[in-house]
């Protein structure tokens, strides 16, 4: 009994959304599209396409708090409002796409520049392309094969990849980065699931921290410190807000249950 | 041969006068950003710093914003999001402090 009323609440929250969202289903992302974020803000003014980045190749050797504290991205597309000319400057993407920096003693390539000729307009197309590049799908499905797999997502369990050393993620960038103390870690703790018979959630301030530190997820994302004290649904969770904001996004998908609901019954 | 030298003088005084205005400036630059670095650098550790450290971070912070929004664009944009982040880190750590410390 208590299945069926769990099932039928589910399916009535993803009703509910589905019909907010207009009656169109939201199209499942493909394991290599997982996590792209669409670029365009400036653009197609500047006459290039938008540009589309791909979070699998930057989470496998950046941590997210590099990349959105240090550096200064913002958490959702377009909210960054970077021009070309920042990044030519040597911030955003410019901070690692310099021509100078190298990853695994490969040179990064260089991002934009204000003026380019036509043997460098290659290079634009590295990252101002919508169309899907046979190349960069094989070297996601390459990467992939050497990963611990998931069910959902981009089919990687990178909190395993991680803690086997299959990757090695930097937090740390010469010249952006600001030395810091280690983080006295807070604990892990169990939030209660609203609905009856689903285990209860297990939060793990350790797992989260490592790659976010503190200012990634308070107080823009989670405004309350006391636990529980932050109250939210599992329909805005769907809508994008709270855990929503990564996850389904970039993190592993809230449709994988299990990683959250996780408290033994 | 008098003129030439008062000129020569006249000259050197004003490249000096050139030299430590920039360097000033090289120094004012350096200075708040080392001021964003000292200030940004406890994060990790908000929670241990009792309400009158972090009163007097966002302090900094205040000041430093002044300090940025006179900066060039690009340079405006990122510190500007940079210290928002730190800055709202801190008031929110503050507030969890002060109301818990009125709460019975």
């Amino acid at each position: 009994m208590k299945k069926v009323l769990l099932i039928c609440t589910i399916l009535l929250a993803g009703s509910s959304l589905l019909w907010a969202a207009g009656g169109s289903k939201k199209k499942k992302p493909l394991p290599y599209d997982f996590g792209s974020v669409t670029i365009s803000n400036y653009s197609q003014t500047g006459g290039m396409a938008p540009v589309v980045f791909d979070h699998w190749m930057h989470r496998k050797s950046y941590t997210c708090r590099l990349c959105h504290v240090d550096i200064g991205f913002g958490m959702s597309a377009n909210s960054t409002k970077m021009r070309a000319a920042d990044n030519a400057k040597g911030y955003f993407c410019g901070s690692c796409h310099n021509g100078k920096s190298a990853l695994n003693k490969t040179k990064i390539f260089d991002s934009c520049a204000t003026s380019y000729s036509r043997e460098e307009y290659p290079r634009c197309l590295k990252c101002h392309a919508l169309e899907k590049d046979p190349a960069r799908e094989e070297a996601f499905f390459q990467f992939r094969d050497q990963m611990p797999k998931e069910t959902f997502g981009n089919g990687i369990n990178w909190e395993k990849a991680e803690s086997l050393g299959l990757i090695k993620l930097s937090d740390q960038l010469d010249g952006v980065s600001i030395k810091k103390s280690g983080m006295k870690i807070q604990g892990d703790f169990a939030l209660k699931a609203k609905v009856e018979g689903m285990p209860d959630i297990i939060f793990s301030h350790s797992k989260h921290t490592v790659w976010n530190g503190c200012e990634v997820c308070h107080p823009d994302i989670f405004m309350g410190i006391k636990r529980g004290s932050t109250k939210y649904t599992m329909i805005e969770l769907f809508e994008g807000k709270y855990c929503g904001v990564c996850h389904d996004k970039v993190a592993f998908p809230q449709t994988d249950c299990k990683r959250c609901h996780a408290k033994p019954v | 041969m008098r003129t030439v030298v008062t000129k020569l003088k006249r000259g050197a005084l004003a490249g000096l006068t050139c030299l430590l205005l920039w360097q000033g400036a090289a120094l004012g630059a350096e200075a708040w950003l080392a001021e964003f670095e000292s200030t940004c650098a406890k994060t990790n550790d908000a929670m241990e710093l009792s309400t009158q450290e972090l009163s007097l971070l966002i302090e900094s912070c205040t000041r430093l914003q002044k300090v940025i929004e006179t900066q060039e664009e690009s340079l405006r944009k990122v510190y500007s999001k940079r210290l928002q982040l730190c800055k709202n880190l801190y008031v929110y750590v503050l507030d969890y402090k002060k109301n818990r410390q009125q709460s019975p």
